[in-house]
């Protein structure tokens, strides 16, 4: 019996597999050109990849491999490695059967319906997608710009820039000072600066303890205050200190050579730096003309459609989403929504209202986490939160350490309906 | 109608999706998307480490444990958000969408 049911799936699995690697006549199969691999971008090619309405779809992205952000500050506290954090694009190739094309796209053209690549071609699309991220907004603070990134990182695209923050405190001496710039709303993850802070002291603790963490921040308040604070409290008593806008009047320049921080008020002298400076949608969005003069892109509620050019789809953190944060979560619960509103589009079937959703799991030491979990929905042309429930003060330790074995967890599972 | 009727409805319909016949996409949409909700913390394969396993899952089972989330009374502010999210008819679509994943995910 078991050998007959498993014989059976098996044939089954197959004719699937078979009809699903069939292509349809190509003159009638719509091309749909994704524009970025990271969480939004993946995950939109991979939905409509698998949607009823089978697309052809081609996923353009210049890098080989995606290190995600989110979790790359426990590999700043020496828990996890870089490695475990990064994902090929084979599954999405050989399963899905997407084009992938590594190369940069330059622009778009949203009369002719192409996407200009850096190595010369051209793709037409009947729908693209555009999922560039976010660019960092130099210059507003004096003497931070892209040369200055590469001797104090941002840190804020994982990766080389990651390595390069971990080497740095590894080489600082016990007793140093890491000052960490937050940025201005919105930015990319809201709890990640303070999550950076929480981390980056779990590790100071165990082998620099006399070090010392200043966060000069740009902001008077932050996401989760209470629950950093509580926790920074609890784990790090006395090792981080946050100094808000108010205080500081304002981040205003920096040296890198002396890692001299000027603020409105005081210069503080960094041993190791790491400056988050504010941010706008990611640089194609802005050459294509999806971003208005906030810097973000504005979208229909609903499709993701860009509000400024028709047949184009913008998701991920260079979205003005309304009430929607900039998360790994919500640019993929985006991407879904994105593919499911295309592929009714495709074939002419109602449209599903999306869900949309965020869960963000934050560490405030790698065996304490917190968790938030945010329903939206679009209203009146714009997306707002319906329901908001975060973690307490004052949570067992038993719940939290719960709570950091689901974070790992659902990293697994997440970046497998991302990535696998 | 009565909710066993529904739920065999539900169960007949989602088996002859597979057969990818158009009449019938629409319904697998449905499913297919609800599910996505789910596939951002719970893999389909079964394959889940920290995080609960929701294949295979008896359908009354699983209904009533969305009940249970969405009233509170079991703890979990994410699922208790996602439940709010869902209404019966499509927690019973995902019953049975889910329930019917078990075989694969023993493949």
């Amino acid at each position: 019996m078991t050998w007959t049911r498993r014989k059976f799936s098996h044939v089954a699995g197959a004719s699937l597999a078979a009809l699903a690697a069939r292509p349809a006549r190509s003159e009638n199969r719509a091309r749909v050109v994704v524009v970025g691999g990271g969480i939004a971008g993946a995950t939109v090619a991979k939905y409509l990849a698998t949607s009823s309405a089978r697309p052809e779809v081609t996923l353009v992205e210049p890098k080989q491999r995606y290190t995600t952000c989110f979790f790359s500050n426990l590999y700043l506290a020496g828990t996890r490695s870089l490695e475990s954090l990064t994902h090929g694009y084979e599954a999405l190739a050989g399963r899905y059967g997407i084009n992938i094309v590594h190369d940069v796209a330059k622009t778009i053209d949203p009369v002719a319906k192409t996407v200009a690549l850096g190595g010369g071609g051209k793709l037409s699309y009947d729908r693209a997608v555009v999922a560039p991220g976010i660019a960092f907004k130099y210059g507003t603070i004096e003497g931070y710009d892209e040369a200055a990134a590469q001797i104090i990182p941002h840190a804020w695209n994982a990766g080389a820039q990651t390595e390069l923050l971990r080497r740095q405190l590894e080489s600082m001496d016990d007793g140093g000072v890491f000052v960490i710039v937050a940025p201005p709303n919105p930015f990319r993850c809201p709890p990640g600066p303070y999550e950076r802070a929480s981390l980056v002291a779990y590790y100071f603790k165990q082998f620099k303890p006399r070090s010392k963490i200043l966060i000069l921040d740009a902001k008077d308040t932050f996401f989760e205050q209470d629950l950093f604070e509580d926790g920074w409290r609890r784990h790090y008593p006395g090792m981080i200190e946050w100094l808000p806008a108010q205080f500081t009047d304002g981040i205003k320049s920096v040296d890198v050579k002396t890692r001299k921080i000027k603020t409105g008020g005081e210069t503080f002298s960094a041993s190791v730096a790491n400056i988050i400076p504010a941010q706008i949608a990611g640089e194609l969005a802005q050459r294509a003309g999806l971003a208005d003069q906030t810097g973000w892109c504005p979208i229909n509620p609903i499709t993701f459609e860009s509000n400024l050019h028709s047949g184009i789809h913008v998701i991920g953190d260079a979205t003005n989403a309304g009430d929607m944060p900039k998360s790994a979560f919500v640019a993929n619960s985006q991407a879904k929504a994105c593919a499911f509103a295309i592929a009714s589009a495709l074939t002419g079937s109602e449209e599903i209202p999306p869900h949309l959703f965020n869960t963000c799991f934050t560490f405030l030491a790698p065996s304490d986490a917190v968790s938030d979990a945010i329903n939206m929905k679009p209203s009146g042309g714009a997306i707002k939160i319906t329901d908001i429930f975060f973690s307490q003060v004052g949570e067992s330790d038993e719940a939290r350490r719960q709570a950091a074995h689901q974070a790992n967890g659902w990293y697994a599972a997440f970046t497998h309906d991302v990535f696998g | 109608m009565p909710a066993s009727l529904f739920t065999a409805l539900v169960i007949a319909t989602g088996f002859f999706t597979l057969s990818a016949d158009g009449a019938l996409a629409a319904d697998h949409e449905r499913d297919t998307q609800l599910a996505a909700m789910c596939t951002s913390c719970h893999r389909l394969d079964g394959r889940d480490r920290g995080i609960p396993s929701i294949i295979g899952m008896d359908q009354q089972a699983f209904i009533e444990a969305m009940a249970a989330f969405k009233s509170g009374a079991r703890s979990s502010s994410i699922m208790h958000a996602v439940a709010l999210q869902l209404s019966d008819t499509e927690i019973a679509v995902l019953a049975a969408y889910l329930g019917a994943r078990a075989m694969e995910g023993k493949r």
